[in-house]
């Protein structure tokens, strides 16, 4: 069964004059125990669909889909409570730069016991203060925090940023989640560090098969961690596939110019030759091209690409273009 | 071969930890280091944070006064202080471009300032040398009466390269100037700064994390941990066969991401 599954999502930012498509028509589908990709460039609305399956958009925007059910349930039809009670207990999110995120003013410990549920706490309201106390220590032993007594006591401006996120991730986990979106987990941060958190992740997922929505700006960062990605631009679904079909074989124009506009990726080219690029910037939200929103930067539109482009399947492999790269590999 | 550009001696940094009495202790951020840098090459220093990156980057650009040691530029010695000298050849990029502009004047504004102050153009002069500059990055003459804020990220980047590259320098440090960027904008930078390079004969001065970019983009490369110095020598030698436990660990991290999958 399907954890999520999301067709045709749209959020829309209300204005004054017009209503602007923020999100337009996104697909996106996991399954239990996977870890998906999820990877744009700013303003590609990633942060924004995962804020959406979250439901912490605030009223100026407005969420609609086809179809949005969570293992089964039609979150759509539920009311907003119903809603809530659902995803908080199911669903958990971490956001970027961790010590920005965690309370300045208390310390690691509180915060920890803070988000420990107390469904899980037994016996009499005496016995409890020290449950909630252990039930925080061993939340941190499990995202790899050995030295807890330190850690509980200290405040956040006395950690580093590693261990920071290895907090948030222990709050995400006190109600023992399914789904964990983790928003951007990594960034700003050294490459060691990143290594660390990645493999925390992994590991996660690996031991209490907990599906993981990683978001990523940077298609090459995640490639090692993810079973499966999904590729926006500017608010548009592009691509999805497995891992191996979107990084070696990308359908999409402009997946194609991700993965060859990194250095990494391709090692073969020369020392200081020049990389491949899409021209232009990416649009801003006030003018957006309509039809494919990658049509005025793509090297292979056409006139037709003024229409949005329907999604085609290739083997579970969906792309979103009129002129696929389909035929260019085989 | 050329002439040397830039030529940094012993060069080192301590500080002076004032809760002591006395002064008795120092902290000492970067130690005695020295190297050479040619006209259209780039130097690529690399390390974790801590490691002294950014105070190379302060002390050359003269941020900071060096503790011992002096900086030569095509054999004059940079004296601490010298503003006027050291700010035409040496130019600095920062990481964060959206907060390095001032948001309050225009980009021509912007622009005119460094000229106001360091050369001696009337005011048609600085206006074609502007209009050039952004042409030169990639931008259009008519973006002169836009302020910062109605630029995307990419955009502002190049503003700031604009900027360094204005007075015509020889030498421009990137302090992450690259990281923060989306990849599809990152790898236009790249190709814009070695096509500069290239026209300019610049030298630049890449500090970075990411060891792709410092692949593609440097010469030689140098890896820093705790301000010394542990590495030195032709990137490709040192991915190759790095010598030190800690620049393997480094390649090690990033390993996975550097295999082709």
């Amino acid at each position: 069964m399907n954890l999520i599954d999301i067709r045709n999502l749209s959020i829309e930012l209300k204005t004054a004059s017009k209503p602007i498509f923020a999100v337009d028509r996104v697909n996106l589908t996991m399954k239990e125990g996977e870890v998906r990709g999820l990877v744009g460039e700013s303003g590609s609305g990633k942060s924004l669909l995962a804020q959406a399956i979250v439901g912490v958009l605030d009223e100026k925007w407005r969420v609609d889909a086809d179809r949005f059910h969570w293992r089964g349930n039609d979150l759509m039809r539920l009311s907003p409570a119903e809603r809530k009670a659902i995803i908080t207990k199911d669903v958990a999110m971490i956001f970027q730069e961790p010590m920005a995120c965690l309370d300045p003013t208390t310390s690691i410990g509180e915060q920890l016991e803070e988000a420990v549920d107390a469904e899980q706490l037994t016996g009499f309201f005496w016995q409890k203060r020290q449950q909630r106390k252990q039930a925080a220590i061993n939340l941190l032993h499990k995202v790899g925090i050995k030295q807890h007594e330190v850690c509980v006591k200290s405040f956040p401006h006395q950690l580093t940023d590693a261990l920071c996120q290895r907090v948030m991730i222990a709050m995400a986990l006190a109600r023992r989640p399914m789904l964990l979106i983790a928003d951007e987990p990594t960034a700003a941060m050294e490459s060691t560090n990143q290594g660390q958190i990645f493999r925390l992740l992994a590991s996660l997922n690996q031991l209490k098969n907990m599906s993981i929505l990683l978001i990523s700006h940077d298609l090459e960062n995640v490639t090692h961690w993810t079973n499966t990605i999904t590729v926006m631009y500017s608010g548009q679904f592009v691509e999805a596939g497995t891992t191996e079909q979107i990084f070696n074989q990308p359908y999409h124009p402009y997946t194609r110019a991700l993965v060859d506009s990194s250095p990494r990726a391709n090692r073969m080219i020369p020392n200081k030759s020049r990389l491949m690029t899409l021209p232009g910037s990416i649009p801003i939200l006030q003018h957006l091209p309509i039809g494919c929103r990658l049509g005025p930067r793509c090297p292979r539109a056409q006139q037709k690409c003024v229409h949005a482009p329907k999604i085609k399947n290739f083997h579970s492999h969906q792309v979103s273009c009129h002129f696929p790269l389909k035929d260019s590999y085989s | 071969m050329s002439t040397v550009l830039l030529q940094v001696s012993n060069l080192s940094k301590t500080y002076k930890d004032k809760n002591y009495w006395f002064n008795r202790k120092c902290v000492s951020a970067l130690e005695p280091i020295s190297f050479d840098i040619m006209p259209h090459k780039t130097l690529a220093i690399v390390g974790e944070t801590g490691s002294g990156k950014s105070t190379i980057a302060k002390l050359l650009v003269g941020a900071e006064l060096p503790t011992t040691g002096d900086i030569r530029l095509n054999g004059q010695t940079l004296a601490p202080g010298n503003f006027k000298q050291r700010c035409q050849h040496i130019r600095m990029i920062f990481q964060d471009s959206g907060t390095t502009l001032n948001p309050s004047l225009t980009i021509e504004q912007l622009l005119d300032e460094p000229l106001q102050l360091n050369t001696k153009l009337d005011e048609v002069e600085r206006n074609q040398l502007i209009r050039e500059t952004l042409q030169k990055v990639g931008l259009l003459a008519d973006h002169m009466s836009f302020y910062p804020h109605m630029f995307s990220g990419g955009q502002k980047q190049r503003i700031s390269l604009a900027r360094a590259i204005i007075l015509k320098p020889q030498v421009i440090i990137l302090d992450e100037a690259l990281a923060a960027l989306d990849p599809s904008l990152r790898s236009q930078m790249i190709n814009l700064l070695l096509d500069l390079q290239q026209q300019m004969g610049l030298a630049f001065i890449l500090i970075s994390h990411n060891l792709g970019i410092v692949r593609h983009f440097s010469d030689e490369m140098m890896v820093m941990c705790e301000g010394a110095v542990l590495e030195f020598g032709k990137t490709n030698d040192i991915l190759k066969k790095p010598k030190h436990k800690y620049t393997k660990k480094l390649i090690m991290s990033q390993r996975f991401q550097l295999l082709n999958r």
